[in-house]
C-alpha cells in the first residue's frame, strides 16, 4: 500500500520542520511539476469528485521512448488519482492498493493533461478512472488507467482543504536530477534492481511513495528485459509501457529491491513479472505486478 | 458439481468443462480443454476465456482462505505472453496478500498435457503463457446477498460438468453485435451466465469486453473483429449486472504503426438505469502481427 494522495492535505505530523525541511505532502509530485485542480460538478450524474492535472515533459524526465518515462507517468496518475480518491473519501483518507495502466503512446510533446474521475465510492474502497492526453500533440491519447484505494481512518491527520482545490505548477528546478538519481535507484543491470529508501521519498504516511515504487518497477523491468535478451532492444533501447501494480504492504525500512522474471516476448513486447520486497522488513513483499517492456 | 445449487445444470462453467483442485490451503489450479470454440484467429485461447479460468481459480482460493466470509471480484489484470494452444490450459493461483478487507491473488497460466504435466517443446517445459492478478473484496459472512455459504465444504477436487461447447463461445453466450465500429455489443442476462450472486459472472464480463474491444479495434484496422486478438485485459468491476441487457461501448485510445492498439471498454446494465458495471482497458494486435511472434 502506498499513500499516493500526497497533495494538499494539511497533515500536521508531516509539515516541514527545521529538522526535516522536506514537505512530504508534495515532494515527489513537485519533482514532476504536477499542477492540479478540482473540476466543478455539472450535474447529478457527475462523479463524486473529478480532478484535472497538467505536467510538462521536461528534458531530464524523458526516457528512451522519447516521452515522459512510464514510471513518471504512473507517479502522476498515482498522485492525481489518489488525491481525487481521498477527497471523495473525506473525512477519512486513502492508500492506493492497485494501479492498472495501459500506455498507448511513449512519444510525447507535452505538456500532458490528466483527468481523474471517481467511479465508485464504497464503504472500504474507492475506484477512480484516469486518462492522459498530450496537449502538445493535438490531444493525442497517452494512457488510461484505473486505480483502487482502501479507505482508512486518518488518525491524527488533519485534512483541511480549500474547495474547489487547486495547486499551481511548481517551477523547474535548476539542474534537476534524473529520475534514477532522484529516486535513489542504484546503478546496475540484470533482473534485480535496488532502491535506497531515504526519508525524502516517504509520503505523508511515512512510507515509501507509490511513485517511487512505480519508477523502480519501470527501471527494473527494463533492465531485466535487456539482460534477458539483447534482441528485445530497439535502436534506442527499451521502455516500459502497460503496468499493473498491486501495493500489498507498506515499504518502511529499505533498501527496497525489485526482483524480475521475464515471462516471454511477443511481437516486440516483453512481459516482465515484478516482485518488490522491503529487504529491511524481513524481506517481505510490498508490491507485486507486471510491466510490458517495448523495444524502442 | 454444484455448491448450494451453484452453478445450475445448464451453465457456461459446465460447458467449458473446468476441473479444479485445491493444491494447498492457499493455492489452487483450474484447467480446461482447448477446443476450436474458445480460440481466436491466432489459434490461441481467447483472453476472456483465460480470464474466466483465472476468476475461478481465484474464487476457489478465496473461498477457502476467507471462510466463513465470502468475496466479490474487485479487479483483474491478465496479460497474454504467447498463444495458448493446449492441449489443456491451466491457471495456477496463489495468495499474494490476505488483508482485512481485500485478498490479492496471483495466477500463472500454463499449457498442460492430458496427464496434467506441463506441456513441453523439445523436452523443455514451455514458459507460462499468461500472467494474471486479481483483487477480491471481502464480504462478511452475514452478508445475505451471497447464495453460497458452503466454502468450508469445498472438496479438494471437483469438476463443473456440462454438455460441452458445440459452437464458438461468443455464439453460445450469445453476444449480439449492434455496431462493430463503435464496439456496441449486447448480452442478455440469464441463469446460464450467473455467478453466485445471480449476476453476470466475472469471466463472462471479461469475454464480452474482449469481444467488444476486438470488434472496435479490428474495425479501426479494416478487419473483422475475429481477426483482431486482445492480449491484455485490465478490469475494474464496479457493480453487478443483474437485469440486462448488458451493452458495451468502446473508446479507442491508441493505434500504433506496429499494429498494437488499445481501447477502453465500458459495460452498462441497460435494465438498471444504464448503470456503469465495469471498465476494462484492453490492448492487442491483428492476428497477422502476432502470428509466430512469440518467443
Amino acid at each position: 500500500m502506498t499513500g499516493g494522495a500526497d497533495a494538499g492535505a494539511n497533515i500536521g505530523a508531516v509539515h516541514p520542520t527545521v529538522d526535516d525541511p522536506i514537505d512530504h505532502r508534495r515532494h515527489v509530485s513537485d519533482y514532476f511539476r504536477l499542477e492540479r485542480w478540482e473540476l466543478p460538478s455539472t450535474g447529478a450524474d457527475d462523479p463524486p469528485v473529478s480532478l484535472g492535472g497538467r505536467a510538462p515533459v521536461d528534458g531530464h524526465l524523458r526516457g528512451p521512448g522519447g516521452g515522459l518515462r512510464t514510471g513518471g507517468l504512473l507517479t502522476n496518475l498515482d498522485s492525481l488519482g489518489g488525491f481525487a480518491s481521498g477527497l471523495a473519501s473525506l473525512p477519512r483518507w486513502i492508500v492506493t492498493t492497485s494501479l492498472l495502466a495501459t500506455v498507448s503512446e511513449l512519444v510525447h510533446v507535452g505538456p500532458l493533461r490528466f483527468r481523474a474521475d471517481v467511479l465508485r465510492l464504497g464503504r472500504t474502497s474507492v475506484v477512480t478512472a484516469l486518462d492522459v492526453v498530450d496537449e502538445g500533440a493535438e490531444e493525442r491519447h497517452v494512457a488510461a488507467a484505473t486505480m483502487t484505494c482502501a479507505i482508512l481512518d486518518p488518525g491524527v491527520m488533519e485534512l483541511d482543504f480549500v474547495r474547489p482545490f487547486s495547486m499551481n505548477m511548481p517551477p523547474l528546478q535548476p539542474d534537476p536530477s534524473r529520475p534514477e538519481e532522484f529516486f535513489c535507484i542504484d546503478p546496475g543491470e540484470g533482473p534485480v534492481t535496488r532502491l535506497q529508501l531515504v526519508d525524502r521519498l516517504r509520503n505523508p504516511w511515512g512510507i515509501l511513495h507509490g511513485g517511487a515504487i512505480a519508477m523502480l518497477a519501470d527501471e527494473a523491468a527494463c533492465r531485466a528485459a535487456e539482460a534477458h535478451s539483447p534482441a528485445a532492444s530497439g535502436p534506442n533501447g527499451v521502455a516500459a509501457a502497460d503496468t499493473v501494480l498491486h501495493y500489498l504492504r507498506p515499504a518502511k525500512v529499505g533498501p527496497v529491491e525489485a526482483r524480475c522474471q521475464v515471462l516471454g516476448s511477443r511481437a516486440g513486447r516483453t512481459t516482465v513479472r515484478v516482485e518488490i520486497c522491503d529487504v529491511g522488513s524481513d524481506d517481505r513483499t510490498v508490491t507485486l505486478g507486471s510491466v510490458t517492456v517495448l523495444a524502442v | 458439481m454444484a455448491f448450494n445449487d451453484y452453478p445450475p445444470p445448464e451453465h457456461i462453467l459446465g460447458d467449458l468443462g473446468m476441473e479444479a483442485e485445491l493444491t494447498t490451503e492457499s493455492t489452487a489450479k483450474v484447467r480446461t480443454r482447448v477446443t476450436p470454440f474458445v480460440t481466436t484467429a491466432d489459434g490461441g485461447v481467447r483472453s476472456g476465456v483465460l480470464a474466466t479460468l483465472v476468476d475461478i481459480v481465484g474464487g476457489a482460493i478465496a473461498a477457502r482462505v476467507l471462510r466463513p466470509d465470502w468475496m466479490a471480484t474487485a479487479d483483474m489484470a491478465l496479460q497474454l505472453v504467447g498463444p495458448v494452444h493446449g492441449p489443456w490450459v491451466e491457471a495456477r493461483g496463489s495468495v499474494a496478500r490476505r488483508g482485512r478487507t481485500t485478498l490479492v491473488i496471483e495466477a500463472l497460466v500454463v499449457c498442460v498435457d492430458e496427464d496434467g504435466t506441463d506441456a513441453s517443446v523439445d523436452g523443455k517445459p514451455v514458459q507460462p503463457v499468461a500472467w494474471a492478478s486479481m483483487t477480491f473484496s471481502v464480504l462478511p459472512a452475514e452478508n445475505p446477498s451471497s447464495s453460497v455459504q458452503a466454502a468450508g465444504e469445498l472438496p479438494v477436487r471437483w469438476a463443473f460438468e456440462g454438455g460441452g461447447l458445440e459452437r464458438p463461445i461468443l455464439e453460445v453466450l450469445p453476444v449480439e453485435v449492434l455496431d462493430a465500429t463503435a464496439g456496441r455489443l449486447s448480452l442478455e442476462v440469464r441463469p446460464y451466465l450467473y455467478n453466485s450472486f445471480r449476476a453476470v459472472q466475472g469471466g463472462v464480463i471479461a469475454l464480452l469486453a474482449e469481444a467488444a474491444g476486438a470488434e472496435a479495434l479490428g474495425a479501426a484496422h479494416g478487419l473483422d473483429g475475429s481477426r483482431f486478438v486482445i492480449t491484455d485485459l485490465q478490469i475494474a468491476y464496479l457493480a453487478l449486472g443483474r437485469v440486462g441487457p448488458v451493452v458495451t461501448s468502446v473508446r479507442i485510445v491508441g493505434s500504433g504503426s506496429d499494429g498494437w492498439s488499445g481501447a477502453v471498454v465500458e459495460l452498462r446494465d441497460t435494465g438498471a438505469d444504464n448503470r456503469l458495471m465495469t471498465v476494462v482497458n484492453v490492448s492487442g494486435a491483428p492476428a497477422s502481427v502476432l502470428a509466430g511472434a512469440a518467443t
